[in-house]
């Protein structure tokens, strides 16, 4: 690294404009940083020159009563060339500097993690190699001006990448057009909804970045976050293995991964215990009392119901809170989960078995 | 100098349908209906030109409200309260709040602040800043600046004012009726097919774009031609005031690139309403097609809006320094090249969704356009050396100008190369960077003009100490507004943000601080402007000791603009040599007359 580079991308000014030193490998976002600096010292240098030359005239030249005019030449062809050449020089400089930063940047290494990454109104989605997804989220928690603990108003996703490795995002949305953007990263790339768009980065510390949607896409963009967590490879590794759906291995244990990746544990415990929605352990065939009187049997088309439709039945004694599901599983998936509940109802099927006789429906 | 046909037939006088009265085009000929028709009827350029004034700052005005409503709702960030009784409640939607709207969730309250976004984009570009200098000063001056009588095609000229009332209206209805959400750039697939599917609001606002295109075609048709055919006995193209050469490489652009709007904003119309594929790729169409479509237009209208603003300069410039325009070749050229480049950089609106090879190409061609605007700018200070400053409003405006724009065209610089527009792209930095030149350069050269030639149009001089304190107010307010978002931009926040993290808090709320100052200095202007025209002093005809023919007419002008048609014996800027006319030769002392023999420059 030449010793101009550590001086223009680190120090006050640098803080000033960017608040943190780049995340991303020193190819990429150290480049960018360096260029901008060097821009804007560039222009703090003109613009002095230029406004204290304009305040320097303004006095000098004042108007007085009475003062002839002077005469000056109405132009000079040497300085009007030089004052067109020399800019020209340096803006083919800063040309070409953003040209060999961008082709970093846009370039990814041949030996990438190649990750899936899908945008849609107004939610980010990340498929790893080996087809898992992250069902971890969170808020941002903030205390606001009268001390009351607050958040963000939307979960933004977790998403774990390997730390010293190039990760690259092969990226698409379902509806509009969205823009990745991690401004620790210095870059961002939009994200199409007919062709595939790519966005490379190494981030050599673990540490968490925030992933903001830059392109307008409706209601909900202000809040279209997500998180990039930078793990070290070892840890990234056993998480996105442990995310991994084992269809191999039975319904009951895909439907065990799905209830943690899709986001069921927040509500339902499986041990018992009180949570936000019923706990599942020991629910499968049981009668309940329903919010609103009436009774029904947890059975296959019960839980079908409430997974798609949460809001028609509620177990008495429970908030209506749950989001409907619908779009979100596949019929698969949802055989997976029933037959997760089942197998930690009292009378668990051997595994391998089918539903059995099934309650009767209400 | 050439001799140019000043006795063309209508070129000079023979506009049949004027009465020909002689009194200053501002008398009053009757009772307050005949007043009216007057007025809605007329073919006269300085009246077309008022009633495009009074136009365009009412949109002016609706669009500064929305931009006051954004700065207001942008105070605080969008939260939920997680604790207390209040647990799931969204706080810091102060905009809901304020239209009434209580216990909305994020996405409701978000929806609001995006129309209000929409609506601050679409007013300020289609209907304020675009038609803003040209249809207002542009159709004021022209005519005069040239010796003429009027515009080559006076009735076109009304008819362009009708048509850009008529499609703001549209953009009005289009409002009333909801609002539209979709961002002045009507991005698709979001536009065609996402944003409130079904309703023709947003039909309307695309249909008020596409009018309000028609009136800028008029308008440039007009003004070529009059250029072209309607110049004084005497009048050259180099003895053009530079305003003119600003106004007629601006009505270039404005006949070859609006077509293209008008067609693009029809493909849209026909996706919305018959599910054409055209840019929706459910339907077939491909989306940055559109992009591609729109910026071909949108780019080279930036140069629609900031070219007026930089002929205003120049003339502001030369008269109150009381010295020739240094190298003004140099400065009309740049202007023709200006326009010329400008339809070859769309591309860089991209950089963040084209192809490599399309990314490299308009980087370099952006770099391209910077070099003859930097040659205006030193040209502009050249031009200060050795004059004769009078420091007054519009002077002050004009050093605003130099001062406001040399930030905006130099923050260009990383935005063009594409290493940092990676980062930057899409950011509040971009915000602040068209906030730099649009209102920076653009408004306050519109500024610097109305000031220069208020006297002129309306036959009153307002108060200057006011003026002067109200372009301070302006001066501080504007900076503090978007000063910051620079640095919001290059720290990480995204433009068309409701909300936003705490860490952005600070540098939000000193610029909406700025926003306020920025609205407190407009209203004195309005109010010395207005108050002006009641209690100002009579004008003087030439107020400042201007030279161009402007300054020969009356203040306010007769209906046909002068007395005795004018001619052309001297350059726009021969201060040097040349008393002004109705000037006092003692106010305004020449330089010493040149040895025999030698050349003035």
């Amino acid at each position: 690294m030449n010793p101009m580079s550590t001086t223009l991308a680190d120090g006050f000014w640098h803080w000033l404009w960017f608040g943190s030193p780049a995340k991303s490998s020193s190819a990429v976002a150290r480049i960018g940083d360096e260029l901008f600096m060097y821009i804007f010292w560039l222009s703090v240098a003109w613009f002095v020159f230029l406004m204290g030359l304009t305040f320097y005239f303004v006095v000098k030249y004042q108007r007085r009563p009475g003062k002839k005019l002077t005469r000056s030449p109405a132009h000079h062809t040497a300085l009007e060339i030089a004052w067109t050449v020399v800019p020209t020089l340096f803006l083919v400089y800063i040309f070409f500097k953003g040209f060999w930063g961008y082709a970093d940047a846009i370039v990814a290494p041949a030996n990438a993690e190649v990750i899936n990454l899908k945008a849609q109104k107004w939610a980010w989605r990340m498929t790893y190699p080996n087809g898992a997804e992250s069902p971890e989220s969170m808020r941002f928690v903030y205390t606001d001006s009268q001390g009351n603990q607050v958040t963000s108003a939307q979960e933004a996703p977790i998403f774990v990448v390997p730390a010293g490795k190039p990760v690259q995002l092969r990226m698409s949305s379902m509806d509009v057009i969205h823009s990745f953007w991690v401004p620790d990263f210095r870059s961002k790339f939009d994200i199409f909804p007919n062709r595939y768009t790519s966005y490379w980065f190494q981030a050599d510390e673990p540490g968490d970045h925030v992933v903001y949607c830059a392109e307008y896409c409706g209601d909900l963009h202000s809040e279209m976050y997500a998180i990039i967590r930078v793990l070290p490879e070892p840890e990234y590794r056993a998480k996105i293995n442990s995310w991994a759906i084992p269809w191999g291995d039975g319904l009951a244990a895909v439907g065990k991964v799905l209830y943690t990746t899709k986001g069921c544990s927040a509500c339902h415990s499986v041990d018992g215990s009180r949570n936000t929605g019923p706990t599942w352990k020991g629910i499968w065939g049981k009668e309940h009392e329903m919010e609103g009187g009436g009774k029904a049997v947890v059975d296959p088309n019960y839980i079908r119901e409430s997974i798609l439709v949460p809001g028609a039945k509620i177990v008495k004694g429970y908030p209506n809170q749950m989001v409907s599901y619908q779009g979100q599983l596949n019929d698969r998936e949802l055989d997976a989960l029933i037959a997760y509940i089942e197998s930690l109802g009292d009378n668990p099927p051997a595994p391998g078995a089918g539903y059995g006789e099934s309650a009767e429906s209400n | 100098m050439t001799t140019l046909h000043g006795d063309i037939p209508g070129a000079h006088g023979s506009h049949g349908g004027h009465d020909h009265h002689d009194g200053g085009y501002l008398d009053r000929k009757g009772g307050m209906v005949s007043t009216i028709i007057d007025w809605a009827t007329t073919i006269d350029h300085k009246k077309i030109g008022v009633m495009y004034l009074v136009a365009v700052l009412t949109m002016f005005f609706i669009g500064g409200i929305a931009a006051m409503l954004i700065r207001y709702e942008l105070f605080q960030p969008v939260r939920i309260q997680t604790v207390g009784e209040m647990a799931g409640k969204a706080t810091g939607t102060d905009l809901a709040t304020l239209f009434g709207q209580k216990d909305m969730s994020v996405a409701q309250a978000d929806n609001i602040y995006n129309r209000v976004m929409t609506l601050h984009g679409a007013v300020m570009v289609f209907m304020f800043i675009v038609p803003g200098i040209p249809a207002s000063l542009g159709n004021f001056l022209l005519p005069l600046m040239l010796g003429a009588k009027d515009v080559a095609f006076p009735r076109l000229n009304l008819a362009s004012w009708y048509v850009y009332v008529f499609g703001s209206i549209f953009g009005i209805l289009a409002i009333v009726m909801g609002g539209v959400d979709t961002g002045w750039t009507f991005y698709t697939p979001y536009s065609s097919s996402h944003a409130d599917p079904g309703h023709w609001r947003v039909v309307f606002m695309i249909l008020a774009a596409f009018i309000l295109g028609f009136s800028s075609i008029f308008t440039g048709l007009n003004f070529i031609v009059t250029v072209h055919k309607l110049r004084a006995p005497g009048l050259g193209w180099f003895d053009l005031p530079l305003f003119v050469w600003a106004m007629y490489s601006t009505s270039i652009i404005q006949v070859l690139a609006t077509p293209v709007i008008g067609i693009t904003l029809l493909l849209l119309v026909f996706e919305r309403l018959f599910h054409v594929g055209i840019f929706d790729p459910a339907l077939g169409g491909d989306p940055v097609l559109f992009q591609h479509f729109f910026w071909f237009y949108s780019h080279p209208v930036v140069y629609v809006m900031i070219l007026p603003g930089m002929g205003i300069i120049s003339e502001c410039i030369a008269v109150h320094s009381r010295k020739q325009i240094f190298g003004y070749k140099a400065i009309a050229f740049s202007s023709l090249s200006i326009a010329a480049i400008s339809f070859l950089v769309w591309g860089h609106h991209l950089f963040t969704s084209e192809g490599e090879l399309a990314a490299t190409i308009f980087s370099a061609l952006t770099f391209l356009v910077a070099i003859p605007t930097a040659v205006k700018v030193f040209n502009w200070i050249g031009t200060l050396y050795k004059g004769s400053i009078q420091i007054n409003t519009p002077m002050l405006y004009t050093l605003f100008f130099l001062f406001t724009f040399s930030i905006g065209g130099l923050t260009g610089l990383p935005l063009g190369a594409l290493a940092t527009d990676l980062h930057l792209h899409d950011s509040y930095f971009v915000v602040a960077h068209f906030h730099y030149v649009m209102m920076g350069g653009t408004v306050i050269a519109f500024l610097a003009g109305i000031h220069h030639w208020w006297p002129k149009m309306f036959g009153r001089m307002y108060n200057e100490r006011w003026s002067m304190f109200a372009c301070v107010l302006v001066f501080i307010g504007f900076n503090l507004t978007f000063f910051t978002q620079f640095f919001l931009g290059t720290r990480g926040m995204p433009r068309r943000y409701a909300s936003y993290p705490d860490e952005f808090q600070t540098l939000h709320q000193i610029s909406s601080i700025g926003a306020a100052i920025l609205l407190i200095g407009f209203l004195v202007h309005l109010a010395v402007l207005v108050g002006s025209l009641f209690a100002g002093k009579k004008a003087p005809a030439n107020p400042w000791g201007g030279l161009t023919f402007e300054w020969e007419a009356d203040s306010p002008p007769t209906t046909h603009n002068f007395h005795h048609e004018p001619i052309a014996k001297h350059g726009p800027y021969a201060f040097d040599d040349v008393v002004p006319p109705h000037c006092d030769p003692k106010d305004y002392p020449l330089a010493d007359p040149l040895p025999p023999g030698t050349k003035a420059h």
